[in-house]
């Protein structure tokens, strides 16, 4: 989406929803909600259910459950992935504030690995409880003081029809959301494009920004971050993403 | 003789009644973190339910995946014990390696609606025998001349997922 449309139509989100939804929704269940296999409503508590008739459970108490932060919530994404180290910093600027960084703003980020696939679920979504590789690539942290982030991961690699991005999902620090891009990478000689080469599979029929369908419209170039570095130092990422807040 | 080796699934549902502070953390944070990417499929504010978002927007079906990363922390707090299943001696038994998360309902705008489970599927073990209501059943290893058994009963949202038969 256009960012210009995009940020509109939070707006218009913002202020108009409430009415639509009062409008169309009821709280009765629509018949979509009736497909997901739910309304458990008879156990409430499975496992301890009276109606179930099993002892009560009789241990030591525990374990004391304490607050964890999701899984997101880390600088280094690369979870054992391999590729060329690459550490990415993005900075956080507000518009509504002469585009200075902005603190405290919570930034997701999620790539692709060499290979050109993204962690996901599979076909059966069974998870093993090696849960450090699940959510490989994919990472959140929030801004400092002078709105900026680092992640530490792998150079991303491609997949057919689309170039070289990385996704970014910005949102306030309650969690509204303010801006979903994607970021861009230069191309063309010396560039860490060039130097990677696509990883082992070349760069044959690879999708460049001008074709790309999300960044051919970027004439401007502002999606297009800065790379440093080369294949055996690692390289560097910096982009400023500007956004209302 | 023939050992017959299964595999449980419990499905444990975590919901608005939820009264454990082990539930009550996977509710909350389950919650907030669907409503910050449930976002990304609904930029233009058009659905509330994670129904409507399943059946208009193309790829939404990976906020399974997605909010799954708020809560992952919360099992390895179980140390791969399976909770509230209990043998008859009142014991937490079943081990499990593998799991899955889901969302089951959620509502934008309505917390009370918000319900998710965690499928955990438990390690192999031997069915010996079936005790009036109850199975007994031990750790699918080796055996020697005496084997450490486990009596528990089926009860709901608990299942036997698999069955292999071995000579």
């Amino acid at each position: 989406m256009e960012r210009k449309s995009f940020l509109k139509s939070l707006l218009v989100g913002a202020f108009s929803t409430p009415v639509l939804i009062t409008a169309c929704n009821t709280e009765e269940v629509s018949p979509a909600e009736g497909s997901t296999d739910s309304d458990s409503g008879t156990v409430s508590n499975p496992g301890t259910s009276s109606s179930s008739c099993t002892v009560a459970p009789t241990e030591t108490e525990g374990p004391f459950p304490t607050k964890v932060p999701a899984s997101y919530v880390r600088s280094d994404i690369t979870d054992g992935r391999t590729g060329y180290k690459m550490t990415a910093n993005i900075t956080i600027g507000n518009t509504n504030n002469n585009c200075a960084g902005l603190a405290d703003a919570i930034v997701d980020i999620w790539h692709c690995d060499a290979a050109g696939n993204y962690s996901e679920y599979g076909g059966s979504g069974m998870q093993s409880t090696n849960y450090q590789s699940v959510h490989f690539l994919r990472g959140r942290q929030t801004t400092d003081a002078n709105g900026l982030v680092t992640f530490t991961s792998i150079f991303p690699g491609w997949y057919s029809g689309r170039a070289t991005h990385i996704h970014v999902h910005i949102y306030n620090a309650s969690g509204k959301s303010l801006k979903v891009t994607q970021i861009a990478f230069p191309e063309g000689d010396g560039t860490a494009i060039a130097a990677v080469n696509g990883y082992e599979k070349g760069l044959s029929g690879y999708t460049y920004n001008s074709r790309d369908n999300v960044f051919s419209d970027d004439t401007a170039g502002v999606q297009i971050a800065q790379v440093t570095g080369d294949t055996t130092n690692g390289f560097e990422l910096s982009i400023k993403l500007n956004v209302a807040a | 003789m023939e050992n017959r080796v299964i595999t449980l699934c419990y499905r444990k549902v975590i919901d608005a009644n939820a009264t454990k502070a082990w539930d009550k953390l996977v509710f909350e944070d389950s919650y907030r973190e669907f409503k910050m990417q449930a976002q990304l499929y609904n930029q233009d504010n058009k659905y509330r339910s994670f129904a409507e978002l399943l059946q208009h927007v193309p790829g939404a079906e990976q906020l399974h995946f997605l909010v799954s990363a708020a809560v992952t922390g919360y099992l390895q707090t179980l140390n791969e014990v399976v909770p509230d299943i209990i043998n008859n001696l009142g014991k937490h038994f079943l081990r499990f390696n593998k799991y899955q998360f889901e969302i089951i309902n959620s509502d934008l705008q309505n917390k009370s609606r918000h319900q998710v489970a965690f499928n955990f599927y438990s390690e192999p073990l031997v069915w010996h025998e079936t005790i009036g209501n109850y199975l007994l059943v031990s750790e699918n290893k080796a055996a020697s001349s005496e084997m450490l058994t486990d009596l528990f009963q089926l009860q709901p949202y608990l299942s036997i997922y698999s069955l292999t038969t071995e000579a």
